[in-house]
């Protein structure tokens, strides 16, 4: 209600002494004033019946109407109402001035000597003092609020028209009606029947007076807005009223059209210096006229949401998705500039973080979430930005953080949840663990293992300790050092961490860090039932990490209680029971139609030197090898309608025999399936993967999932276990519709396309013409052509020819632009490059089986019978079945039935492509910039403070078993971990970088601190403050509405900075002009590789702990319980 | 939910009476602080000892969730103020043989838990049963839990089984002979003895609590002072956070059906798109 109380006190009283009003009389009794009164008015009736006879007006008779009159309005005015007669409290003057209908006359007097405006200026100060001032209700009298609608009517004349002259005094006056009329609610019932009856139903005067000045700047804005808002709210209980403003008012079409426009003149291009600025603060925008404009008219937006009768908000909120969401937003968000993209994502999260009406909110999340541009829904395209370069990307996750920081229900679902709800991602039996959480700390324990042994730092020796951070800045490049106009870090107040991270160590930090414990204290308020004697509170001064992670857990607790409050009136628990695997609607196919989504990080990235290229590249081959994949040799299995990735050489056959069951059943036959069959699958499956992902004993495993099934106890060696299998297979499970090809890709797939094409042609029998029936398929498959062009498209053979279109396309199609081969992201490009092959592949397979299986399985359910299908059109066809396919019920009575093989088609697990996009670029973790790290870290630190079982479990529970197509978080953690101590191996003096990098964060962190101590800003700064900060981001943000060169130049710069191999582009466009040839470049590239691999390390760690202490506090986190009805 | 505001309640209420404090039983663990970081870290959980005394506080933390999760009828307890490893509870026995019985208990977790034994439950004053060590007060918790399972055993489980015994004796193997021999041969003196043993519990329900620590279950007289305010809050009360309220934003957003898993499926105003 802050707008609310913020008009109230515009009272009277502001004003008093503005107008120069005669010395009031007001001292005087009340009969002496009335004497006067009366003496005034036969002067100036005297003067009003003259007129009548004559024809033809006298200055002198205007003046001295204009004097009487001023005096008898300050009489009026003054007047207080009569004491005593409770049943007429009015005054002897308004009694007058409504038996003889004074004003009206003076009024008439006016318009009919023709108003000018000058008196008609007159007029309006006067009423507007006499409204503003009067003791006395004085609107509620018809012989008052006459002549003033008469007044404005005439000011509403397109003839007269309101000149700007009179704009102030008009809306000042509009303003003072408002506030009486929100002071006495039967005004407005006065104006509203008194406008009907004068200018018949279409038009509320007041409303179209006001409606013009809605987008005005400055205080004159301001008031109009006030004045409607008040409006708003008094006609917030009056259906009438509100029905007259939605249906014959332009009040919301032009406050929603107002916003179209206010947004086209927005600066296209934000250019801000600095590398961490990723998102726009109230003081970046102040500065910036257009942007307070639209701000100014969204938070009216906003109030008149939350004040509105429902009608009136509905109309609104109708208005704003359909004429300014949809026809504007909808396009920005989509241009194809670099620029107007990072502009206008910034935009949108700006105007998320603004919006606090739940209504409102809700219109910006349909059109986010279901609004379909070109086929795309805002959400997939903003998704798909997250793995662009890094500005854009930081932009992206930002918005994402402020998206995920509303806790929506409808806004996880598309995001995450539907992906995990059919629990295809996990072993069937693990479903039932979903719900389990991490009581030993198990999964915590595993997070901090990942922690490079490289990063468990020691104390720097005394020598190192004098030069910071400066010269760490200047050494590493570091954002302070490049951003002088801009000293303040914009970076999440999270870098705060590392205040406390050194705290406790002790050695670690200058001496005149003893105020670093202070910033904690306000985080310290959070209740917490360890009891002070308990082993956490006596820890003594232990290593570094252990007060460190006591800050992490709070603020995991934080997070979580927070979360799971904020969640708790949602309609379902997630917690992989409800809502029911089965009932879930199928998701969405993995992301074909989105090639960038899976490529753009990988492969959008820089051109590197051939020489450092060679030396990564077998890096990256080593690592591939050695990492949690084991061998990077892995089995495919082929049933008839399922396909699985299974490492190779262990227990081959079991895992054959076994997988096709356990997957083609996981989607819906749980509650068919015997006991008998799930100890089967599930020994033969924990077998491999345990050992595998988590290294844990198989014990655990089995004894943690089925508590309540009675299912014996079966010794867990191979022989056992392969009997089991088999008898399995041949008792219970003698559907002989199995059917499998072994053939392995991997390793033999190793970088081209047409090693791998035979293989699919051959074991799969897709036609010769893949690639035919693959383009055929829409443009679900579009990244095969993709991948040939790569493999096919020698580097460097195309020079810029557009610019823009080249950056659009390294955005939207990466894979297929040579330049963007392999480079800064080496590291994982071949890894992944392999990956996207055998997902195709997969995918591929998947469906030429899926198609095969359903035709067979469920003609029945043909709505388009195809028998003579070919092999081409099959595939199309299968993809429109799917969802018909998936219900349960069709298929469960065909589950043992030997005609029909086992199972409805099943999507291959595909957790979505945020977790994709997430897991990708965490993947790419030595490659971000620090910035995009503490962003990229914050967002999944937010995705996991979320207390729903199928979410909590996918991110952190690390003795989950996954379908083996399924990366879990730990093993995307576990190879940057390897990448982490691969990089510090080679570099002699990583723990002395590493050392740095930490002291650079803490200063960092603590000028933080320092600047923003909550971080909630003051809702309207002084004007000093938006001034000083006028000549540094004022002028930085540039308008670049109508300059293509310019944008054009900046795309070049781009460009170029693409090719050289920096990763930032702004570090490369404000540094990179003092580099010389190409040897600087290529020094500042590695030195820019190293800078981002060791920031990476220290954030990586850190990361490491916040998960484990979310795991730690999500097992001790309590739920909330619905509030009752209520929304608050 | 009333359990845990029944523990926030109780450490408030001042001491009544000043009677001696009786004697603890002479075989109850003596209160040990909680475990030292080393030993506890190399028995939970190996790798990362620094981070080993956050396992076991929080093993136990989430162990005293699920107890508050179960709802277990008429069983409230609290961890010590000293140590997470010394529960407080009580129970009330609201039919069968020991109908009206109130008795205290300690239950004291071993510190290398989950890897250990199971916890052990000490009765305050020792409760005539077949079950129940007559002069410590013990009651035989290792017939039910013979082996420890992290992951399936839980101190829930435990008061559980506590709370059983008073419903359903079990005559085998008892740690109390003579009861049994009671419960057997002479079935009216065994009721008769096990009715005294009851209104012994409750004539030391008010006593102090015999562990001296700020977080000790203690009993007093109903005195409307002291305890109206405290049943109006319980009964009022809402588990909300100051901090919660702050945004309006932090509310929650939730537009779906339920039972739907489609988004903005819940729509109660129409807005035409």
């Amino acid at each position: 209600m802050s707008w609310l109380s913020r008009l109230n006190p515009r009272g009277p009283g502001t004003r008093t002494g503005r107008h120069a009003a005669p010395t009031s009389p007001c001292t005087a009794d009340p009969e002496t004033c009335l004497m006067v009164f009366e003496n005034h008015w036969r002067q100036v009736s005297r003067v009003l019946k003259q007129r009548e006879s004559s024809v033809g007006g006298y200055a002198d008779d205007l003046t001295a109407v204009r004097n009487h009159t001023d005096q008898m309005l300050c009489l009026l005015a003054e007047e207080r109402p009569a004491g005593g007669d409770i049943d007429s409290p009015v005054g002897p003057i308004l009694k007058m001035v409504v038996a003889e209908n004074i004003l009206d006359e003076l009024v008439q007097w006016h318009v009919r000597r023709g108003l000018d405006p000058d008196s008609q200026l007159e007029l309006l100060k006067l009423f507007e003092m006499l409204i503003g001032q009067s003791h006395q209700p004085l609107l509620l009298h018809s012989a008052v609020l006459q002549p003033l609608l008469n007044l404005l009517g005439a000011c509403v004349d397109p003839q007269l028209g309101s000149p700007p002259a009179l704009e102030s005094s008009l809306v000042l006056l509009l303003n003072q009606v408002c506030v009486c009329m929100a002071k006495e609610t039967a005004v407005l019932e006065l104006i509203f029947r008194c406008g009907l009856v004068q200018q018949g139903p279409t038009n509320l005067l007041i409303f179209s007076l006001l409606v013009p000045f809605i987008h005005r700047d400055g205080s004159l804005g301001q008031q109009a807005r006030d004045a409607l808002l008040l409006v708003m709210a008094t006609s917030a209980s009056n259906h009438s009223v509100a029905r007259h403003i939605a249906e014959n008012s332009y009040f919301c079409p032009v406050l929603a059209t107002g916003l179209s426009a206010l947004y086209s003149s927005l600066p296209r291009k934000i250019e801000v210096r600095g590398d961490d600025w990723h998102a726009l603060r109230r003081e970046d925008w102040m500065a910036v006229s257009s942007l307070v404009l639209f701000m100014n008219s969204l938070e009216f937006c906003n109030a008149v949401v939350q004040v509105a009768h429902p009608l009136v908000r509905c109309q609104l909120l109708d208005y704003l998705h359909n004429g300014f969401l949809v026809p504007v937003m909808g396009p920005a968000l989509h241009k194809s500039s670099v620029d107007e993209m990072i502009a206008s994502t910034a935009y949108l999260d700006l105007f998320l973080r603004s919006i606090t009406e739940t209504s409102l909110l809700k219109t910006f999340l349909r059109f986010i979430l279901l609004h379909r541009h070109d086929n795309d829904t805002i959400l997939d395209t903003l998704l798909t930005r997250i793995s662009s370069n890094s500005r854009l990307c930081m932009v992206s996750l930002s918005l994402f953080k402020t998206l995920l920081s509303l806790n929506c229900e409808d806004l996880m679902l598309q995001l995450v949840l539907r992906y995990l709800l059919p629990c295809t991602h996990v072993m069937l039996s693990q479903r039932r663990a979903v719900r389990e959480t991490d009581l030993y700390g198990k999964s915590a324990d595993k997070f901090l293992s990942l922690i490079p042994e490289c990063c468990r730092i020691t104390p720097a020796p005394s020598s190192e300790r004098d030069d910071e951070p400066a010269f760490w800045g200047k050494v590493l490049g570091s954002p302070t050092s490049e951003s002088p106009v801009h000293p303040r870090p914009s970076t999440p107040s999270r870098l705060a961490l590392f205040i406390r991270q050194q705290s406790s160590g002790g050695q670690a930090i200058p001496p005149s860090s003893g105020s670093e414990n202070a910033p904690s204290s306000p985080r310290g308020s959070v209740s917490s039932p360890l009891s002070p004697d308990s082993p956490v509170h006596q820890l003594p001064d232990t290593s570094e990490g252990e007060t460190g992670y006591l800050e992490y857990l709070r603020d995991a607790r934080k997070g979580i209680e927070l979360c799971s409050w904020a969640c708790r009136d949602w309609s379902a628990p997630y917690d992989g029971e409800n809502p029911s695997p089965n009932s879930a609607p199928p998701p969405p196919p993995p992301p074909t139609s989105h090639p960038s989504l899976n490529m753009v990080q990988e492969h959008f990235s820089i051109m590197d030197r051939p020489q450092q290229r060679g030396a990564v590249v077998a890096a990256a081959r080593a690592e591939w090898s050695s990492s949690d994949r084991d061998s990077g040799e892995w089995d495919v299995t082929i049933s008839k309608n399922c396909i699985s990735l299974t490492p190779r050489s262990k227990k081959r056959s079991l895992l054959s025999s076994s997988i096709p069951l356990q997957s083609s059943s996981s989607a819906s036959v749980s509650t068919e399936m015997t006991g008998a069959v799930e100890t089967v699958s599930q020994h033969s499956h924990s077998a491999p993967h345990t050992a595998l992902y988590n290294g844990m004993g198989q014990v655990e495993l089995t004894d943690s999932v089925d508590e309540k099934m009675e299912v014996k106890k079966v010794k867990r060696d191979s022989d056992v276990n392969n009997s089991m299998v088999e008898s399995g297979m041949n008792g219970s499970m003698g559907i002989g519709s199995v059917d499998y090809n072994d053939f392995h890709v991997g390793s033999t797939m190793k970088s081209s396309q047409v090693q791998v094409k035979p293989h699919l042609q051959h074991q799969t029998s897709v036609p010769t013409s893949t690639q035919e029936c693959l383009e055929s398929e829409s443009q679900r498959l579009s990244p095969v052509p993709a991948l040939t062009e790569t493999s096919t498209v020698p580097c460097d053979s195309r020079g810029p020819e557009s610019v823009e279109r080249l950056i659009e396309e390294l955005l939207e199609r990466a894979p297929s632009e040579p330049l963007t081969g392999d480079s800064k992201c080496q590291g994982i490009s071949i890894e992944a490059f392999h990956q996207e092959l055998r997902e195709l592949e997969e995918r591929v397979r998947e469906r030429r089986v899926l198609s095969r299986s359903s035709e067979e399985s469920s003609r029945e359910y043909r709505t388009a019978p195809t028998p003579s299908l070919t092999d081409e059109d099959c595939l199309p066809v299968e993809i429109e079945q799917r969802s018909s396919e998936t219900k349960p019920e069709s298929y469960a009575t065909g589950v043992f039935s030997p005609a029909r093989p086992l199972g409805p088609p099943l999507a291959q697990p595909y957790t979505g492509p945020f977790i994709t996009v997430l897991f990708s670029k965490l993947e790419s973790m030595m490659q971000n910039s620090l910035y995009v790290n503490i962003l990229l870290t914050g967002v999944v630190f937010q995705l996991a403070c979320y207390p729903q079982p199928l979410l909590r479990s996918f991110l952190l529970n690390t003795n989950m078993v996954f379908q083996p197509s399924v990366k879990s978080l730990i093993q995307v953690l576990g190879s940057v971990k390897n990448r982490i101590e691969a990089f510090a191996a080679t570099h002699e003096d990583f723990p002395a970088m590493l050392r740095k990098a930490r002291r650079f964060l803490v200063a960092r962190g603590k000028l933080d601190w320092s600047d923003s101590p909550i971080g909630v800003p003051t809702l309207r700064r002084s004007d000093s403050l938006i001034k000083s900060r006028k000549p540094s981001l004022g002028d930085l943000i540039l308008r670049h509405t109508n300059s293509p060169t310019r944008a054009r130049h900046a795309a070049q710069l781009a460009l170029a900075h693409v090719r050289d191999g920096g990763q930032s582009l702004h570090s490369a466009l404000f540094r990179g002009g003092a580099a010389g040839g190409a040897s600087g470049l290529e020094k500042q590239a590695e030195a820019l590789r190293v800078k981002n691999a060791v920031y990476c390390a220290v954030i990586f760690s850190e990361f490491l702990k916040e998960l484990a202490a979310l795991a730690q506090e999500h097992s001790v986190a309590l739920p909330f319980p619905p509030s009752q009805g209520a929304e608050e | 939910m009333l359990r845990i505001r029944w523990s926030l309640i109780c450490p408030a209420h001042p001491p009544f009476g000043k009677k001696q404090l009786p004697s603890i039983p002479k075989n109850a663990v003596p209160i040990t602080k909680a475990a030292s970081p080393a030993s506890s870290t190399e028995s939970a959980n190996g790798t990362h000892a620094s981070y080993g005394p956050f396992y076991l506080e929080y093993s136990l933390l989430a162990e005293f969730t699920l107890v508050i999760k179960q709802r277990l009828p008429g069983i409230y307890v609290q961890p010590s103020y000293r140590s997470t490893l010394m529960w407080f509870g009580v129970i009330f026995i609201r039919h069968g043989l020991y109908q009206d019985g109130v008795f205290k208990f300690t239950v004291y977790i071993p510190d290398n838990f989950p890897d250990g034994d199971c916890p052990r439950v000490i009765f305050d004053t020792p409760v005539f049963h077949p079950l129940v060590d007559s002069v410590s007060g013990e009651l035989d918790v290792r017939r039910a839990f013979t082996k420890w399972r992290r992951n399936h055993n839980h101190i829930w489980q435990v008061l559980m089984y506590a709370r059983t015994i008073f419903y359903k004796i079990n005559t085998m193997d008892p740690l109390n002979p003579e009861a049994v021999v009671l419960y057997d041969k002479d079935f009216q003196l065994f009721k008769s003895k096990v009715v005294d043993s009851v209104k012994l519990c409750n004539s030391h329900l008010f006593d102090q609590p015999k562990i001296d620590d700020p977080f000790a279950i203690s009993f007093s007289p109903w005195n409307p002072a002291v305890h109206e305010e405290a049943k109006d809050k319980m009964f009022a009360y809402k588990r909300l956070h100051k901090d919660y309220n702050k945004g309006p934003l932090v509310s929650g957003l939730s537009w779906v059906k339920p039972g739907s898993t489609q988004p903005f499926s819940k729509e109660d105003i129409p807005l035409q798109t």
